[in-house]
């Protein structure tokens, strides 16, 4: 039986099974896809992050709910999977963009800070005692005026996209995002779709307290998340089942 | 084994090598220095670096008659040395592995204003002290000229001089330069210059180092004469 041969290699995250493979991060991969779903969309014009942070109760205050999160004026980060290994890495990608600032003077660019975090999670799959990060980020920012989106996986590769989708039916979404990006489309048609790529797993629809968004543009180089307002407004454009 | 917190670098320190925490305790009387005249101007069409090529100690010995004072330290920027050989030199190095691991980790070089604060940072965290360094270089922005204090002050301007020289050299730019000149014009101005300070500055002397940088990379020639130079 698997199990048995299994066990032997998946206890200590620093031993290989003999086919090669690293169960705890298979495992912690695992986390990612019991993690509610994000998706990040790059167009010409800027970069989208949304995320689904529908709420357990209706007694809980939606701001503590965090999905997405500001790393540095032009650079936003959204997580699926564990919250509170999530918020380790942002704060090293917090820390590592002032780091850059200091040193150089210069805002980081996307890509060194995603390594920068990649190769921090790496260190948590070949370290004695430690255990994989269960969470996957999508970062996106602006660099030398070009938008950028990045993903981390709890291994520790990071990877570059157009458009991608983290955490719970990533597949689905994913397909949603193939099916309709268009590499021309502004940001506006940008958050359509992020919109429209989560919505196709919620057979509810959506509801503006259960979505979080933030963009970053190309001319401003800045963080903004869109207010429950602005997302009920385009819920209800998009007919994606808003409040009413 | 793996410190993850150790990922985090410091601002202020090279990411490569270690280096003394001062200079306290060294024989000041045999710390070789260049006294010197180091001079750099930007122009449209890249940036001029002039140097003597004195070296002395204690101002009162020329050590050596044919130091280059000016290095590369970056695809399309030098640095000049001033002030102590020993504190200078390493600060080259440590400088050209810095912009090296940028350029090779983030596949761009760095901008000459990143350098510049690079440089400054380590003049204020680290055991440099003793140096007042001009760097200049080219980058997509244009061309830039900065002086680095031994405090870690971090000034660009369109010239600037450093080194004992510095006041009989920046008198002779001073009204003459001219922000349109062509290279080969900032050529002559900074010969000049530094032709001056050697005449009447005892720290500098022994011919001239040209370093001429523009967007294609640095040419740094060496003349025993002034007159060989233009």
């Amino acid at each position: 039986m698997q199990g048995n041969e299994q066990q032997a290699y998946d206890r200590g995250i620093t031993i290989f099974s003999p086919d090669g493979r690293l169960y705890q991060v298979e495992y912690a991969r695992e986390a990612v896809k019991r993690g509610t779903a994000s998706v990040g969309v790059r167009t010409a014009d800027g970069v989208v992050l949304a995320a689904d942070r529908h709420a357990r109760s209706p007694l809980i205050e939606r701001d503590s709910i965090e999905k997405i999160h500001e790393i540095d004026d032009h650079v936003g980060v959204a997580s699926a999977g564990h919250v509170a290994d999530a918020r380790q890495l942002i704060d090293v990608a917090r820390r590592q963009a002032q780091v850059n600032r200091l040193r150089y003077d210069e805002p980081a660019s996307v890509e060194s800070l995603t390594k920068e975090v990649t190769d921090y999670i790496q260190q948590y799959t070949q370290t004695g005692g430690a255990r994989p990060f269960g969470v996957a980020l999508l970062v996106a920012g602006i660099e030398d005026g070009q938008p950028r989106l990045f993903e981390t996986d709890p291994s520790g590769t990071p990877y570059e996209w157009q458009a991608v989708a983290i955490g719970g039916s990533r597949e689905e979404i994913q397909t949603h995002l193939e099916d309709e990006y268009a590499e021309e489309m502004d940001l506006e048609a940008g958050v359509e779709l992020a919109l429209r790529a989560l919505a196709s797993v919620n057979e509810d629809g959506l509801d503006a307290t259960g979505v979080d968004i933030a963009t970053i543009d190309v001319e401003h180089q800045q963080f903004s998340k869109l207010s429950e307002d602005d997302i009920a407004e385009r819920l209800t454009e998009f007919e994606l089942g808003g409040d009413e | 084994m793996h410190d993850p917190e150790n990922r985090l670098t410091d601002a202020y320190e090279p990411e490569v090598g270690t280096i003394p925490s001062d200079d306290e305790g060294r024989d000041e009387e045999n710390v070789i220095k260049t006294g010197t005249t180091t001079v750099g101007i930007a122009t449209e069409g890249g940036v001029v670096i002039a140097t003597d090529r004195r070296a002395s100690l204690g101002g009162r010995f020329v050590s050596n008659k044919s130091v280059t004072k000016v290095e590369q330290i970056h695809p399309t920027a030098a640095m000049t040395l001033v002030g102590s050989v020993g504190g200078a030199q390493s600060f080259i190095r440590s400088l050209r592995s810095e912009a090296n691991l940028y350029e090779v980790r983030r596949d761009e070089p760095l901008s000459i204003h990143a350098l510049a604060t690079l440089a400054g940072n380590f003049a204020r965290g680290g055991p440099f002290f003793a140096i007042n360094p001009i760097i200049g270089g080219v980058d997509e922005e244009g061309s830039h000229v900065y002086s680095v204090d031994p405090a870690g002050g971090v000034l660009q301007d369109d010239y600037t001089v450093t080194g004992s020289g510095t006041m009989v050299a920046t008198g002779t730019i001073e009204g003459n330069y001219d922000p349109e000149m062509s290279i080969g014009e900032a050529r002559a101005l900074a010969i000049r210059a530094v032709r001056a300070a050697a005449e009447r500055d005892t720290g500098s002397g022994n011919g001239i180092v040209l370093a001429e940088i523009t967007g294609e990379g640095v040419d740094i020639d060496r003349f025993d004469d002034y007159d060989s130079a233009e």
